[in-house]
């Protein structure tokens, strides 16, 4: 466990020397929250005007926009396109080979790679809280404990969103070519976990069948614990529902890869 | 640590369509498949320690066989068993005593120096820290690339990558290592020095090599023994000097006359096929059985100013081997 750690965390560490070359990368991050936010504060701020309402759904204006700040965060934590689309690229033209002849797993070396990459972003989202939390006290994490149910259901959207996207990956062994599928997952994934919008905001129909697939763990609940939206006596039941689905996908992912691997063909010389 | 390859085949299922977009949209609603036979039914035992080459045109096999062997295909049936371990179950225990080296395809990262790199497979293989500074300094010396270990790996020259690829490949001691074109695309310095050290590695760590190349002088410099695959079917296992023998055996001879050629009869030397006269020095391309012949009339025609033997370039033997290798299977 130790060495596989000591391996991973060897990963990561890579990723970080690499991303430091590469600065500009994090600033656009952290720009693509801020432009997202006003974008949609000016949205929904006509909305709001034009309509007449001070609540829609259960959201004030300024629920709605500290929601989609929390959102778009989220989102783009447990965002693995970029990750998805190397790992695709490995398995189409035999990159997959440097680490089929090494003692280490595809799926545990881009995990480490995917956070890896995305550290910069945990960091300068987390001041960004930070900062929130002193100019906005009381908007979000009400209590402490909230601190903490959201930094465990975070870590298991992040895992489980990977988890999702490895089965997509694993379709490559089959079709080649499946960016299109992640790119088609990824538009429905920004509006079915509740990144952009709250789920809150869908037809009761529509809501259950969200609620019988992942999606909402990815994004809806982490945001709305952070935002003292579900009670606390509702959290161990949903981290179990979420537990499961973490397993679930993870038992596929590793099927479908096994399987996969044998019709891998390791392109290229 | 044996390596034993037991009739093992691969089939690949190719998809095929007319060119176009008449062809593209056919194909869209129709696809045409055929069975490729890449490998039928090779066998290969290698013993620890050897340096075996696998050569074979485009095509031919070499590194589909290679990379069955480590793992990397499953055959469609035979067995392959290197020191008892079946490599396509790819157990760490296995994955720690193999490595290869794919001249086309990296390992290091790209954006950062390979020392980071090197750290990183220290983890992965579990090297103890004495055991990978010593290893390293050597190779790093070896290879005459301690001043680039610490430069970001895409301002390296190929042969700079290949040389840090090579050290990537041996930091972990493997027992077996792949080479796959080790060598292409460098100059003769990188290529030699490549050369040298795959030498020095071998006789100081008894790793046993197996090196695909299309330079036959990697082959010549490293391997006693090879392995011919041509079409998928292994076509000759043994010494590479015989198989050289066998395809072309002909030596090369330099005279050079110390009279003046006018006053000599050389007419009739020079109609021989394989015979050439250019200034005072003639050329002559035969068999050791009529080279004995030869060289005694033109020692009655002449005292030499000087004379050599020499073989015939092994790249060019090999080139007419494998421009019609059908030709040559009866001699093997």
């Amino acid at each position: 466990m130790r060495v596989a750690f000591s391996k991973y965390f060897m990963v990561m560490r890579m990723t970080w020397i690499q991303a430091l070359e590469y600065k500009a990368n994090t600033i656009v991050g952290i720009f693509a929250v801020i432009s997202g936010v006003l974008i949609e504060y000016i949205l929904w701020d006509r909305i709001y005007e034009t309509r007449g309402v001070e609540i829609i759904n259960g959201f004030s204006l300024n629920q709605l926009i500290v929601y989609i700040f929390f959102g778009i965060m989220v989102g783009q934590l447990k965002s693995s396109w970029v990750t998805s689309f190397e790992m695709i690229e490995c398995i189409r033209s035999g990159g997959l080979n440097k680490y089929l002849i090494r003692p280490v797993s595809f799926f545990s070396y881009h995990f480490s790679l995917f956070i890896g990459y995305n550290s910069l972003f945990y960091f300068s989202y987390f001041a960004m809280i930070i900062l929130f939390q002193l100019i906005f006290p009381g908007w979000a994490f009400q209590t402490p404990i909230q601190a903490v149910a959201f930094i465990i259901f975070l870590s298991m959207a992040v895992y489980l969103s990977y988890s999702i996207y490895f089965l997509m990956i694993c379709c490559a062994f089959w079709f080649g070519e499946v960016r299109t599928l992640i790119l088609a997952f990824n538009l429905s994934n920004r509006i079915f976990t509740g990144s952009i919008i709250p789920l809150e905001f869908f037809q009761e129909s529509i809501l259950n069948i969200i609620f019988l697939t992942p999606l909402p763990y990815l994004v809806n609940i982490p945001v709305n614990i952070a935002l003292g939206n579900i009670s606390s006596l509702e959290w161990p039941q949903l981290f179990i529902n979420g537990l499961i689905w973490v397993v679930v996908m993870t038992f596929l992912g590793q099927i479908l890869y096994k399987i996969g691997i044998r019709k891998y063909e390791g392109f290229g010389g | 640590m044996s390596i034993q390859v037991n009739n093992i085949s691969k089939e690949f299922k190719i998809f095929k369509r007319e060119a176009g977009l008449k062809g593209a949209v056919k194909s869209f609603f129709n696809r045409k498949y055929e069975i490729f036979h890449a490998l039928k039914s090779i066998s290969l035992d290698i013993n620890e320690g050897e340096i075996i080459g696998i050569l074979g045109e485009n095509g031919a096999g070499k590194t589909t066989l290679i990379k069955a062997m480590v793992g990397l295909l499953h055959p469609t049936s035979g067995s392959i068993f290197i020191d008892g371990f079946s490599p396509w179950e790819r157990k760490n225990n296995f994955l720690k005593t193999v490595s290869i080296v794919m001249g086309q395809k990296n390992q290091l990262w790209w954006d950062i120096p390979a020392s980071e790199s090197f750290l990183l497979n220290q983890k992965i293989y579990q090297i103890p820290e004495k055991q990978f500074k010593s290893t390293l300094d050597e190779m790093l010396d070896l290879l005459d690339v301690r001043d680039k270990v610490n430069v970001q790996v895409r301002r390296l020259s190929l042969g700079e990558r290949m040389k840090m690829e090579i050290i990537s490949a041996l930091l972990h001691r493997p027992k077996i290592v792949f080479l796959d074109e080790p060598t292409i695309g460098l100059d003769v310095t990188s290529q030699s020095r490549i050369r040298e050290f795959i030498t020095k590695h071998n006789e100081q760590y008894g790793t046993t090599f197996l090196l695909t190349s299309h330079y036959m002088n990697d082959i010549q410099a490293l391997c006693k023994r090879v392995f011919i695959i041509h079409k998928g079917e292994g076509l000759y296992d043994g010494d590479f000097e015989t198989l050289v023998k066998k395809i072309n055996p002909k030596r090369r001879l330099q005279f050079e006359f110390s009279s003046n050629l006018k006053s000599l009869n050389v007419e009739k030397l020079i109609n021989k096929p394989n015979v050439s006269i250019n200034d005072q020095c003639l050329t002559a391309e035969l068999p050791d059985n009529e080279m004995m012949d030869f060289l005694n009339q033109l020692f009655e025609l002449d005292t030499p100013a000087s004379f050599s033997f020499e073989e015939l370039p092994v790249e060019e033997t090999m080139k007419s081997f494998f421009a019609n290798p059908e030709k040559f299977i009866s001699k093997l």
